[in-house]
């Protein structure tokens, strides 16, 4: 990565809330999430993991009666601060969805899209270029690369996915966000993806929302256990499962809450 | 409890199996009878519209004495058109009378039955044919010459001997004498391309009726409201489904949208009328006027189909472009409107179908007027599409109205124009969305 000053900490909130009108979803969350790590939201359905996801690359702009307060900075700079385009904010901070949405365009132009709209390449070939580093980092070169003009919705489940973590990368970001990226692909997809994160994490930040806590702790370094908009305990990962401060921690790593 | 067996149907699943096949055969029946309601339309129109497409003309050979047309002998133009069309029928009944003669046909009619049997319009044919080429004065020419409606219609089986008889405006001895010609292949029948590039004509001239201008202003009228509200259509549409906040105003303006779509039409040409005519002071007549009354028609047409086109795009896939850093704009364009665009073509077919097919607004704002003359796209001061013409509808409305009954196949010829118009059309908008769906 460009960036080389190593700050520990990447992503900062402090007193964060989300109201969906009167529904209050997110109950003053503290979070520092490092860089360079795998970083894991677990919780039950409904407790507000997602939602604090996409306050980060301010993805809740787009629903009308969506309000947040409290600071959430990146790399010391408060990204709700007016002067702030979130179009800028989501080139940095990339986001890989729930469920595989490739555009239904070729897969080269899949991943083409977001370095074309930032202007990231000068030339064809540095697009190409572009276009290869991202779906190798994104373990597809091998299987799409001699079918690279055919639909990207043509591809299985676990390929689109992995499309669309091809797509996020392609912009260069710091940081990248998954919202249960698993959640629709088989045991064998859900292995290479998570093998993808591990490698991601090399050069990326990345936070993943998970609803499988095996999978948390497979991928993850630290955790944030969330429990109806709270965060109830955020440690390393290691620590969460085996030895979690919070009552409540353990009840749903071990099976008795969620 | 009893042991049922599988292999016999029990009365409720008889019961249900024989509402799913009622049900089936409703739906069969229904389409049916659309298909025979279709078949029917096309038959009786073709069966007589047909026939429109084919005129009777007799080549005549003409001699152009100097002394009646140009006695000055300069040929100088201003002078020549001082003779009338009556001038030039007398020629032409000669010409036709000595036709006859040369074939050896005998007939007791008089030289002006014979020239009667060539239509009026005639005359004034050959008067511009000399007129832009004053050289052949002195000479000899042969040309194709319109018959009357009557014989026209002989050939076409429209007239008979009997009716004939009972008609003042032919009779038995023409007909046969139009026969004989035809068999000294004098008169003949070929596709008439004059109905398609002739202005309209008056009561008492069917054969020379044509949709010239009618076509001309249609087409003039579709590309006003294809350039008027197919933006602005998709613009509205965008704003209020994907920029407008929700609110009470934003919920009027729907209710409103969907109101309008279902307004009469002719209130549409009221509101023209007050409008663009009264108020704007634009020509009356003109296609100018007609497209934008239909425009406004249109537009709420168009609305509704493109606003649940964009709709129907699933949020997935703007997600997906903001989260790669896509901002609205570029969302919108590159991936929302061209999946939503074959939705939007549908609506766009629809709506261009209504408004060319459209008759009562255009009434109202005087396009059922008599067009004989071609109205230009621009003229200086009539400005863009501003003069007289009329369109596809009006005319067949105009044409089914008249006396004679040559009007009849001519309404029909209209109609058949007006569908191949559509079809020309749709076919075009099919094609853009195939495209578009490919391309995705």
């Amino acid at each position: 990565m460009k960036d080389t000053h190593m700050q520990n900490s990447k992503i900062s909130a402090k007193g964060v809330q989300v109201y969906y009108g009167d529904n209050h979803a997110i109950k003053d969350v503290d979070v520092e999430i490092a860089d360079k790590t795998v970083t894991a939201f677990i919780g039950p359905s409904g407790c507000g993991k997602s939602t604090f996801l996409r306050c980060l690359n301010r993805m809740n702009d787009t629903i009308d009666i969506c309000r947040v307060t409290g600071e959430i900075k990146i790399d010391n700079e408060d990204i709700y601060n007016p002067k702030v385009d979130p179009v800028q904010l989501r080139a940095k901070v990339g986001m890989v969805f729930q469920k595989p949405n490739p555009f239904p365009k070729s897969i080269y132009d899949n991943v083409a899209y977001g370095p074309k709209i930032h202007g990231l390449a000068r030339n064809k070939a540095e697009l190409d270029e572009i276009v290869e580093n991202a779906l190798r980092k994104a373990a597809l070169w091998n299987e799409a690369k001699d079918r690279l003009n055919s639909p990207g919705t043509g591809l299985s489940g676990g390929q689109q996915q992995r499309l669309c973590i091809a797509r996020a990368i392609a912009t260069a970001p710091e940081i990248l966000l998954m919202d249960e990226p698993c959640s629709a692909l088989d045991p064998i997809a859900t292995a290479q993806v998570e093998e993808l994160i591990d490698e991601l994490r090399q050069s990326f930040s990345v936070v993943i929302v998970t609803h499988s806590m095996q999978q948390a702790a497979r991928v993850s370094q630290k955790t944030a256990f969330f429990h109806l908009g709270n965060l109830v305990e955020y440690d390393d990962t290691t620590k969460i499962f085996t030895n979690p401060e919070n009552p409540r921690t353990e009840s749903y790593i071990s099976g008795r809450i969620g | 409890m009893t042991h049922k067996s599988l292999l016999k149907v029990d009365a409720r699943t008889k019961k249900r199996n024989a509402a799913e096949k009622r049900f089936k055969t409703y739906g069969f029946a229904a389409i049916i009878v659309s298909m025979l309601a279709l078949v029917t339309l096309l038959t009786s129109v073709i069966g007589t519209g047909a026939s429109a497409f084919k005129q009777t003309y007799a080549t005549v050979t003409v001699q152009l004495p100097e002394d009646k047309l140009d006695k000055s002998g300069v040929r100088d133009i201003d002078v020549m058109k001082k003779v009338t069309t009556i001038g030039y029928a007398k020629i032409l009944n000669q010409g036709l009378t000595d036709t006859v003669a040369a074939t050896g046909i005998a007939t007791e009619l008089s030289t002006k039955d014979i020239g009667g049997m060539l239509s009026k319009e005639a005359a004034a044919t050959i008067r511009d044919h000399i007129l832009a080429n004053p050289d052949l004065i002195g000479q000899e020419v042969t040309l194709d010459l319109l018959m009357n409606g009557r014989t026209d219609g002989y050939f076409k089986g429209r007239v008979t001997m009997e009716s004939a008889a009972l008609d003042s405006n032919t009779s038995p001895e023409e007909l046969a004498l139009a026969q004989a010609l035809a068999d000294a292949d004098i008169v003949h029948t070929k596709f008439n391309w004059a109905f398609l590039t002739n202005p309209d004509a008056s009561d008492q001239r069917p054969e020379a009726a044509g949709l010239g201008v009618a076509i001309l202003g249609s087409l003039y009228m579709m590309i006003i409201v294809l350039v008027v509200s197919l933006p602005i259509g998709v613009a509205a549409s965008i704003y209020l489904e994907e920029f407008a906040p929700k609110n009470r105003w934003t919920d009027l303006i729907e209710v409103n949208i969907s109101n309008l779509a279902a307004v009469p039409s002719i209130v549409y040409g009221i509101l023209g009328l007050a409008i663009f005519i009264n108020f704007m002071e634009f020509n009356q007549s003109s296609p100018l006027v007609g497209g934008l009354v239909l425009s406004l028609m249109t537009l709420p047409r168009i609305i509704i189909p493109a606003r649940a086109a964009l709709k129907s795009v699933p949020p997935s896939i703007r997600d997906a472009a903001l989260g790669v850093g896509a901002s609205k704009m570029q969302s919108l364009f590159h991936h929302v409107l061209p999946l939503a665009a074959p939705g939007i073509l549908t609506g766009v077919i629809i709506g261009l179908g209504q408004a060319l097919g459209e008759t009562a607004p255009l009434l109202l704002i005087g396009m059922v007027a008599f067009v004989r003359e071609y109205p230009a796209a621009y003229t200086p001061d009539a400005g863009l599409f501003g003069e007289a013409s009329t369109a596809l509808p009006v005319q067949v409305f105009n044409w089914t109205q008249r006396a004679d009954p040559g009007f009849v196949e001519r309404a029909s010829g209209a109609i058949i124009t007006l569908l191949i118009f559509l079809l020309i059309m749709n076919a075009v908008t099919i094609f853009l969305r195939r495209k578009f769906e490919r391309r995705w």
